[in-house]
C-alpha cells in the first residue's frame, strides 16, 4: 500500500489566516473535511451489538498488520510444503515416507502437511489474505478517485509563510496580475481555482502532479487486478501431467491423464480437446571433458491436432520452450527409458509393451521398473541401464545417461498379481505378495535377447528401447492478465513515486501608492526528496512575474516577506518544508 | 499507556486467529461437502436430457472395422476400459454376464480399449471369457469424443445408449450388475 497522506501541517498558526494557512497546507490528496481514518489497525473497542463486533471484525481484517501476519502465516504456510514430500508432485515420495515414518507420518497426513498447498488451513490463509487485500484496496481506490478529483485548497493570507515565496511589484491591477498569472500557470497545465462569486481579494490557486494519485490509483486497481487474475486461474485453470513413450497418442482428457488438477470450475469437458504423439525424443549429452554426461539438449518431436479429426501439426516441445495449442501451454519437464518387452505364457504372448522405467539416478539414467502380465501370472521387476559396466565383475551400473549399451536386470515372479481382485494398482509398483520369485534372477538381458523362464511358465523377451518424456499441461487463464496487472502496478508505482504534488499560490493586493499591485507568490510540495522543486518555483515566480509586467521586464521583485519593501532581485524564501 | 498498547495487541491477534480458525473450519466443511465422485458413481440421463453419444468409425483389437452408426437402433453398453487398469479387470466377469445375458436380446455390447497394446488387451479377454469386441483406442480418440459428450473420468466408465444414440446413463467405476441393469430399463424407455 501507498499512502497519499502527509503529516499534519505545522506551518498554520493561530492568526487570523490560520483558518486559510491551513487549508492552503492541508494534506495532498485530501478533501477540505478529512473523514475518520478506518482500517488503520488501531482500532477501538467494539460496541457491544452484532453490527459493531461485524464492523469491528472488519476493521481488523482489513488492517495493515493483519495482512502482514496473514502474509507471514502463508510463508510459513508454504516452508511444510517444500520439505516434506507432497502427493500433487511426488507420490511415491509421500508413500516411502509414510514406510519409513510410520508413527509420525499418518499425523502429518491429518494435518495435511503431505499436501500442503490443498489443505484447507493453507485455503483459510489465502483467502483471509485475499479477503484483506480487497477490503484495504478498494475503499484506499475510492478515496485515491476522490483524492484525484479535488480541486486545489483556497490561497492561504500570508503566502510569505510558505516554504517558497516570492513577493514583487506589479505595473498591473491586482485582477489582471492574478490574470496573468493564472495564463502562465494554465499554460503550464497546473489546475486552477479562483475565488467563489462573492468572495474578497484577488488569488488564484493553482495544484499539479495529479498523476501521482493516478499512478496510486493504478497501482491499486492493478493489484486488485493480480488478485482477480490469481482467482480466474485458480477457478478456471487446470494443471495435468502426462507420460508419453515414443510412439504413442494421448488427448487432453481426465481418462488419460496421469495427474489432473482442475481448478475449482472445471470439469473433464472443460478441457481443451487436442490430442498429441511423441514421434521421437532426443537428449543430448556432453560427451567429454569435467562435464562429461550433463545433459545439452532435450528435444521432444510431437505431431498434436487441435481438435479431434482436425489437421495434424508437428512441433518440438524443448525445455522452456512449450508447445501452445488450444489456449493450453504443454512443457516438456522429464525423461526417461521405456523398455519394450514381450511376454508369453502358456497360451501366448500374454505382454507386449514399451514399459516405462523410472531413473533411480538422473546423472546416469539407472531406472528402475515393473512388467506385469497377469494374464501369463508373470510379473518381474526390473533394472534398466542406459551404458552398462559391470563394476567389480558383480555390480550392474550405469557409466553414461545414454543408452550407448543399454542392459535389463529382472528379477520374475510367478503367481497371482492381485490386478483381477478390482483393486487400483500403480503401474510402477509390483505387489509380490502372493507370488514366488523364479529361479533364475537377477537375469542380465541385453535387446533381444530372451529368457527362457523354468518349468514352462513361459518366457521374456527384451526387444528394445523406446524413451518417454514427461509433460507438462497448464491451463491459466489468469497468466496474462496477471503479467498486464504486474506491469501496470509497476508503472503506477513508479508514477507515485517520481510525481510530486506541488501548489503555487497567487495573491495580488493593491499597490502602496495605489498604483498597480504587490504579487506575491507561494508554493509547497509534499515531498521533495530527489529535490528540483525550488528551482521550477524560481522559473515559475520568473515567469509569472513576466507576465505581470507586460510592457517591461520585471522590476526586481522582492523577495521574502523580510525583504518585500525593497527593490532587490527576488530570492525566493527556501524555509524547509514543514507542513506537506 | 504502555499496557494498553500491549494488550491491544494481543486482542488483535487473538481477533485475527479466531477468524482465521472460523475460516479454516468453514474451508474444511466446504471442501469435506464437495468431496471426490465414489467408485461405482452412477448417472441417469432423463428421456429429453439426454446427451448425443458421438458417432465414430475405429478399429477393433483384432482389426475389424468398427462404424459406431451402424448401432443405432440398439441399445449399446459401452465399457471404456484398459487391462492395466484392475478396476476394469475386475469388472470383467460381470460385463461377460451381462453379455451373455442381455446380448440373446438384441443388446450389444462394445468395449473402447484405451492406453494398451492389443496383445496385452486380448491376453485379457482370452483369459476371462470375454467374447464381444472392444475397440483399439490406444491413443484414446475414441473416448475423448465420448468425453466431450459426458463427463468421462477415468477407466473403467460403463455408457448406456439407446436405440436412437443418445446417452442414458453412465458408471463412473466398475460396473455392477444393478446398475447396468438398471440403466438397460432405462435406455429401453426412448425419447
Amino acid at each position: 500500500m501507498t499512502d497519499v497522506r502527509s503529516p499534519t501541517p505545522k506551518a498554520a498558526s493561530t492568526s487570523e489566516g490560520a483558518d486559510l494557512d491551513r487549508e492552503a497546507t492541508r494534506p495532498f490528496g485530501t478533501g477540505p473535511v478529512e473523514p475518520a481514518e478506518s482500517g488503520s489497525g488501531v482500532a477501538s473497542g467494539p460496541t457491544p451489538t452484532g453490527a459493531g463486533w461485524g464492523r469491528w471484525t472488519w476493521r481488523q481484517l482489513t488492517s495493515m498488520r493483519t495482512a502482514l501476519i496473514l502474509l507471514f502465516l502463508l510463508a510459513l504456510g508454504s516452508v511444510p510444503g517444500s520439505i516434506l514430500p507432497q502427493q500433487g508432485s511426488d507420490p511415491a515420495s509421500v508413500t516411502q515416507y509414510f514406510t519409513s515414518h510410520p508413527g509420525l507420518a499418518p499425523w502429518l497426513n491429518r494435518l495435511g502437511l503431505f499436501n500442503v498447498f490443498a489443505a484447507p488451513w493453507f485455503a483459510a490463509i489465502y483467502i483471509l489474505l485475499f479477503a484483506s487485500l480487497v477490503g484495504c484496496v478498494v475503499p484506499r481506490t475510492f478515496k485515491l478517485v476522490g483524492s484525484a478529483r479535488t480541486p486545489p485548497p483556497r490561497a492561504p493570507r500570508n503566502l510569505a509563510r510558505l516554504p517558497q515565496s516570492v513577493t514583487y511589484p506589479s505595473a498591473l491591477s491586482p485582477d489582471t496580475a492574478v490574470d496573468a498569472a493564472a495564463s502562465v500557470l494554465g499554460g503550464q497545465r497546473f489546475r486552477l481555482r479562483r475565488p467563489a462569486a462573492g468572495d474578497a481579494g484577488h488569488w488564484l490557486a493553482a495544484e499539479k502532479g495529479y498523476l501521482r494519485e493516478v499512478g496510486n490509483l493504478l497501482f491499486h486497481l492493478s493489484l486488485l487486478g493480480v488478485l482477480l487474475s490469481i482467482a480466474l486461474g485458480g477457478l478456471f485453470g487446470y494443471k495435468a501431467d502426462e507420460l508419453v513413450v515414443e510412439g504413442q497418442t494421448f488427448s487432453d482428457s481426465t481418462a488419460q491423464l496421469a495427474e489432473f488438477h482442475p481448478g475449482r470450475l472445471v470439469s473433464g469437458s472443460d478441457l481443451a480437446h487436442f490430442s498429441l504423439k511423441l514421434d521421437k525424443f532426443t537428449a543430448d549429452y556432453i560427451n567429454s571433458g569435467a562435464s562429461i554426461g550433463q545433459p545439452s539438449g532435450f528435444n521432444a518431436n510431437v505431431s498434436y491436432t487441435d481438435a479431434p479429426g482436425g489437421a495434424t501439426k508437428t512441433y518440438d516441445i524443448q525445455v522452456n520452450h512449450p508447445l501452445s495449442v488450444d489456449s493450453v501451454k504443454v512443457y516438456l519437464i522429464g525423461h526417461g527409458y521405456a523398455p519394450q518387452f514381450t511376454v508369453r505364457g502358456p497360451n501366448g504372448v500374454a505382454y507386449q509393451e514399451a514399459t516405462p522405467f523410472i531413473p533411480a539416478n538422473t546423472n546416469t539414467m539407472l531406472s528402475d521398473g515393473v512388467v506385469k502380465a497377469p494374464s501369463a501370472s508373470l510379473g518381474f521387476e526390473g533394472v534398466f541401464v542406459p551404458t552398462a559396466y559391470m563394476a567389480n565383475g558383480t555390480t550392474l551400473e550405469s557409466i553414461f545417461p545414454a543408452a550407448n549399451n543399454p542392459e535389463v536386470s529382472l528379477i520374475g515372479y510367478s503367481g497371482n498379481l492381485g490386478l483381477n481382485s478390482g483393486e487400483a494398482q500403480s503401474v510402477y509398483q509390483l505387489d509380490t505378495s502372493q507370488m514366488t520369485e523364479i529361479s533364475g534372477g537377477p537375469h542380465l538381458m541385453t535387446p533381444g535377447s530372451t529368457w527362457k523362464l523354468p518349468g514352462k511358465l513361459g518366457s521374456i523377451t527384451y526387444d528394445g528401447t523406446s524413451q518417454w518424456v514427461s509433460l507438462d499441461i497448464t491451463y491459466d487463464p489468469g497468466q496474462i492478465p496477471a503479467l498486464v496487472c504486474g506491469i501496470l502496478a509497476i508503472a503506477g508505482l513508479l508514477l507515485s513515486f517520481f510525481v510530486r504534488r506541488r501548489r503555487v499560490f497567487v495573491r495580488a493586493v493593491p499597490g502602496p501608492d495605489g498604483v498597480g499591485s504587490v504579487v506575491t507568490v507561494g508554493g509547497l510540495t509534499r515531498t521533495d526528496a530527489s529535490g528540483g522543486f525550488e528551482d521550477e518555483f524560481a522559473n515559475l515566480a520568473a515567469d509569472i512575474a513576466d507576465a505581470s509586467s507586460p510592457s517591461s521586464p520585471p522590476s526586481s521583485p522582492t523577495a521574502g516577506p523580510a525583504a518585500s519593501d525593497d527593490h532587490q532581485k527576488p530570492e525566493p524564501n527556501n524555509q524547509s518544508e514543514t507542513g506537506a | 499507556m504502555v499496557f494498553k498498547a500491549k494488550r491491544r495487541t494481543v486482542v488483535t491477534t487473538a481477533a485475527g486467529v479466531f477468524v482465521l480458525l472460523v475460516a479454516a473450519l468453514v474451508v474444511t466443511v466446504f471442501t469435506q461437502g464437495k468431496g471426490n465422485a465414489s467408485d461405482g458413481n452412477m448417472v441417469a440421463y432423463p428421456v429429453g436430457q439426454r446427451p448425443a453419444a458421438p458417432d465414430f468409425t475405429a478399429t477393433s483389437l483384432t482389426g475389424t472395422p468398427i462404424n459406431f452408426a451402424s448401432y443405432r437402433g440398439k441399445i449399446v453398453v459401452l465399457n471404456i476400459w484398459g487391462s492395466w487398469c484392475g478396476p476394469c479387470r475386475g469388472e470383467g466377469q460381470t460385463l461377460k454376464y451381462l453379455d451373455e445375458e442381455y446380448g440373446p436380446q438384441g443388446i450389444a455390447f462394445l468395449g473402447d480399449d484405451i492406453q494398451d497394446t492389443p496383445a496385452n488387451a486380448l491376453s485379457f479377454l482370452r483369459g476371462e471369457g470375454i467374447t464381444y469386441p472392444s475397440v483399439n483406442d490406444a491413443n484414446g480418440a475414441v473416448e475423448e469424443r465420448l468425453a466431450i459428450a459426458v463427463p468421462v473420468n477415468g477407466a473403467p466408465t460403463t455408457l448406456v445408449i439407446d436405440k436412437t444414440g443418445h446417452i442414458a446413463g453412465m458408471i463412473d467405476g466398475p460396473a455392477t450388475y444393478p446398475d447396468v441393469t438398471t440403466l438397460l430399463k432405462d435406455a429401453a424407455v426412448t425419447q
